[in-house]
């Protein structure tokens, strides 16, 4: 009975990743036919920039887990728990914010948003907590502060871990987006400046990610082949399994 | 054939077509939006060129009062503009903008020895204005080029290639005057 139900999941999953290659092959599609804009000639619409991140407001974000200043952060707390034969990490609490931040090159500075982003940067931080291990000091602060345990009732430590990531000033983005203009800038001022417009949400793809063109180009070749490839494999296989388990193969 | 082999088959065959299409369908999609993109930023320095032939007439007459030996340059601006006005296509609009941009140069550059000229307010705000312009020209004429560079590429490639055909899509033109019609263009002093 078990082995029906794994097929079925991955009969799932294997079609969910045959989709999403698709997905994917369409973001690198987008990715690869938009040129680069320089920030000074931003026209409306869908624009893909580089630029080094400047804090927009005097007050930037700090990170919950290693409490570094930032722009953007997402973090998770996860469990690993164990019933009878199965174990598995279990996330506890996750979250993410962000506040609007500058991109920065040579020809100017302009207002980027992330609200609404799909953020593809790497795990920063990634602390762990086990027997004889504890979290480290800011984490035990964070922990204490959304009341999360991390030792057990006899008072040892859970196996835990923390993992974070991070957009903080001066880190390099790449932004695809859509500009518009800034709609708490008021219009007609006369004076252009960097606030005018902003690159948010609002087009097909609003995409941020810290490396560079050329390596998520490459990454996301690997996930099309991997997941449409991949997808298809995996959902055949586990059609092969569930045929065969009602004895129609 | 056993029912479990045809289903097994069917859904090979399922699985092939919606890839095929969903691959077709992107590439047509792409195609079509780098068509519109191409456009878009067309429209784009468009509205620059505009921009900076309107700020013309008021730089000459800012400028017409001291430069008594430049009269041919300006004299050539003008006609650059007048050309630009009524230029249609993308070759006779690249090739004003050419000799305007030129013409722009050499006047910002002998601006040097005109001190009273340098000094005046009006010809101050008309030169930066103007070199915004130009530098935002010199990004977006760059960015239709790279725009149309990877249409005309993409147009090329196989399998783009047979939905270019399909769409009849040829190759568009890059924004750069001919080479014929800069042999044309003399800016003396």
């Amino acid at each position: 009975m078990e082995s029906i139900m794994y097929a079925l999941v991955g009969f799932g999953l294997g079609l969910f990743g045959f989709y999403y290659g698709f997905a994917r092959l369409q973001l690198k599609r987008l990715i690869e036919t938009t040129p680069t804009s320089t920030v000074r000639s931003i026209a409306m619409g869908t624009v893909e920039v580089q630029g080094i991140v400047a804090p927009a407001k005097k007050t930037l974000l700090t990170s919950p887990l290693s409490g570094k200043p930032c722009v953007y952060y997402a973090y998770a707390v996860e469990e690993y728990r164990s019933s009878g034969k199965h174990s598995r990490w279990v996330t506890i609490r996750s979250g993410s914010k962000g506040t609007p931040f500058f991109a920065r090159d040579k020809t100017g500075s302009v207002l980027v948003d992330p609200q609404g982003a799909k953020i593809e940067i790497p795990k920063d931080i990634r602390y762990e907590s086990r027997l004889g291990i504890d979290p480290p000091k800011s984490v035990q602060k964070f922990l204490k502060t959304e009341r999360i345990p991390f030792e057990s009732f006899f008072g040892m430590n859970k196996t835990m871990r923390f993992t974070e990531s991070y957009i903080a000033p001066e880190d390099t983005l790449y932004v695809l987006g859509y500009a518009q203009d800034n709609p708490h800038v008021e219009e007609g001022t006369g004076q252009k400046n960097e606030e005018d417009i902003v690159i948010g949400k609002g087009g097909r793809v609003f995409f941020i990610s810290d490396k560079p063109e050329k390596d998520i180009l490459k990454t996301l070749s690997w996930n099309v082949y991997l997941f449409i490839y991949g997808g298809a494999a995996l959902s055949l296989a586990c059609l092969a399994v569930i045929l065969i388990y009602f004895g129609l193969f | 054939m056993a029912i479990g082999t045809g289903i097994f088959i069917g859904a090979i065959v399922v699985l092939v077509v919606i890839g095929v299409l969903a691959f077709f369908i992107g590439v047509y999609n792409t195609l079509v939006r780098l068509k519109n993109d191409i456009k878009k930023s067309f429209a784009n320095i468009d509205v620059l060129l505009k921009q900076r032939s309107d700020e013309l007439p008021k730089l000459i007459a800012s400028v017409k009062g001291y430069m008594k030996h430049e009269k041919s340059t300006l004299a050539e601006l003008t006609k650059a503009r007048t050309d630009f006005l009524k230029a249609k296509t993308l070759a006779q609009k690249a090739r004003a903008d050419d000799i305007i941009s030129g013409a722009l140069k050499t006047i910002f550059a002998v601006a040097e020895n005109y001190p009273n000229l340098k000094a005046n307010e009006n010809f101050i705000q008309l030169q930066g204005r103007i070199s915004g312009i130009e530098n935002e020209l010199a990004d977006r004429r760059e960015f239709y080029n790279d725009s149309v560079n990877t249409y005309n590429i993409r147009i090329q490639s196989i399998p783009d290639v047979f939905i270019a055909r399909m769409l009849r899509y040829t190759s568009e033109q890059l924004f750069k005057a001919a080479e014929s019609d800069k042999k044309d263009v003399k800016v003396e002093f």
